[in-house]
């Protein structure tokens, strides 16, 4: 029996409003606080009350430098999780061990970014992970890599264009009844997908993620001090991070490549901990630097085949209420707006508590995948109290 | 000999690829494998993960290959702006004979561009656009 399994949940939910890049009233720290304070305020706790700090990525506001501003009494857990956005539910894995072993009660997991500094966001997020091989022959942004990746997926593996078509036209729906979204009042119409620009094939510009200024923050407590709190939890009943062998930094020599974004091992250890499996989930957040690579990621899950992917993955089956699979129901990191992917986990827990403004009714098992195509990933499944 | 590009060195990753890099200067494509047990190591490592062997050797390889996989890039990319003048540019990613996948620009044609398309390396000299290393290339067959 899992020791994870259940015995934590996410109680609040903060997050700034999104700007455009480079465009924050405020710096990223204070974006940071301004996150961490609101999920306070949602849970009903004190800032002052918080003693563990978890992050990812390049994440640079470390827990130690913003206690003079929330008042922290006292600091007892801090960490930053490998890689990049593969690792935001391995975030809440961390954050959620560290509850279980009694090493902290009361932890946030946060992200915050700002272009203010001058450094694109694109750039920031890989932590100077770009070796020589990629400079020198004219390879540097994710969408690169990616693109890369896509393009054997669709070419060699078979799997249609319109997956990742439809992957877009679904998260800009969202967006048009999510007015916190970037992309409200984009209309995504074929005409205008299919002729956007060319970023770097097979992606044209809406099979890309923003880039943004904001931040966003959840608290997670464990499982028995949730049940006098606020608002209904998310119960986290898996959170697994990882890869197999030949994955890691393979600078494209990871086998398998293609049709999958590494989180075959992930998706089978989260499975089989929560007891659940892909027909049981009502929502997904999946993580879309680029539109390919989250199909590809809901292929490792198990929500569709390389066979079928293109009779499963349709705008229709997408679309929340009432698609088979919906995805990305505030707009994702698409449409509504990116910071390193850490809007996808409040939009995981909203759906639980039933108050997203693409609600998917009576949805009680929410995932949250994570970074695709990262050298580390991890996936995350929220479940009600029903689920456990 | 002296070596241009590492005057110029990036860093990141692993850092074990010097030998590469010292091969193309050289005028051969030159990858590693193990010492010990010969198993063959793309990107290369400081330590053998099957053997446990702390010794790589470099062994030069014909530069023949097929296309693995590719992209066009349409976009002056941050820390790639010296291309800027070049985009569109075809970046393949091709797996040569012992199963190691190399990047590289595309060279000449592009008719033909296709997963599985025969490609063959041309060395080219450090220049500012390789950022100062010396670089294979892939012209299709």
């Amino acid at each position: 029996m899992s020791k994870f399994r259940g015995n934590t949940a996410i109680v609040g939910i903060g997050q700034t409003p999104y700007y455009k890049r480079g465009t924050s009233p405020d710096p990223e720290m204070k974006l940071a606080l301004r996150a961490i304070v609101a999920a306070c305020e949602d849970a009903g706790i004190s800032p002052q009350d918080i003693d563990g700090f978890v992050s990812y990525g390049s994440e640079r506001n470390d827990g130690q430098k913003l206690m003079a501003a929330l008042g922290t009494r006292e600091l007892k857990f801090g960490g930053l999780v490998w890689t990049h956005g593969g690792g935001i539910p391995g975030a809440l894995g961390l954050a959620a061990n560290a509850i279980i072993a009694g090493q902290a009660d009361i932890v946030v997991v946060y992200r915050a970014m700002a272009e203010l500094g001058g450094q694109r966001l694109r750039v920031a997020v890989w932590q100077n992970d770009t070796p020589s091989q990629y400079l020198v022959n004219g390879l540097d942004a994710p969408a690169q890599t990616c693109a890369i990746r896509s393009q054997r997926m669709l070419e060699h593996d078979g799997v249609p264009r319109s997956t990742m078509k439809a992957l877009a036209q679904a998260c800009y729906y969202h967006a048009r009844n999510n007015p916190a979204a970037m992309g409200h009042n984009i209309t995504l119409d074929d005409d205008t997908y299919d002729n956007a620009r060319w970023i770097s094939e097979p992606y044209r510009l809406f099979d890309c993620s923003r880039e943004n200024d904001a931040g966003a923050a959840i608290i997670m407590v464990s499982a028995e001090r949730a049940k006098d709190m606020r608002h209904k939890p998310a119960y986290l009943l898996s959170a697994p991070m990882g890869c197999y062998g030949e994955w890691g930094f393979g600078e494209f020599n990871q086998r398998p490549f293609g049709a999958t974004s590494g989180f075959q091992s992930v998706a089978r250890r989260l499975w089989a901990e929560s007891g659940y499996e892909p027909d049981d989930v009502d929502v997904v957040q999946v993580y879309e630097n680029m539109t390919g690579m989250a199909v590809a990621a809901l292929i490792d899950h198990g929500f569709c085949t390389v066979e079928n992917a293109g009779e499963v993955l349709t705008y229709k089956n997408l679309i929340a209420p009432n698609g088979r699979l919906p995805v990305n129901t505030s707009g994702g990191n698409i449409a509504e707006g990116f910071i390193h992917g850490m809007g996808l986990v409040p939009e995981a827990v909203r759906q639980i508590r039933g108050d997203s403004t693409n609600q998917v009714p009576g949805a009680a098992l929410s995932l949250m995948t994570g970074g695709p195509g990262d050298s580390m990933v991890s996936s995350a499944l929220l479940g009600s109290i029903e689920t456990l | 000999m002296a070596y241009a590009f590492l005057e110029s060195s990036i860093t990141g990753r692993a850092g074990t690829d010097e030998e590469y890099w010292k091969g193309l200067a050289d005028g051969e494509l030159r990858l590693p494998r193990c010492a010990a047990c010969k198993k063959w190591m793309w990107p290369a490592h400081h330590r053998c993960g099957a053997c446990g062997s702390w010794e790589l050797e470099w062994i030069k390889q014909e530069p023949v290959g097929t296309v693995y996989s590719w992209t066009r890039t349409w976009y002056a990319f941050d820390r790639v702006h010296e291309r800027a003048a070049d985009v569109p540019y075809v970046i393949v990613v091709a797996e040569v004979a012992c199963g190691a996948c190399l990047l590289g620009v595309l060279k000449g044609r592009e008719d033909g561009l296709k997963i599985g398309a025969k490609v063959r390396g041309i060395i080219e000299p450090p220049s500012e656009k390789s950022k100062g290393y010396p670089s294979i290339r892939w012209a299709l067959a």
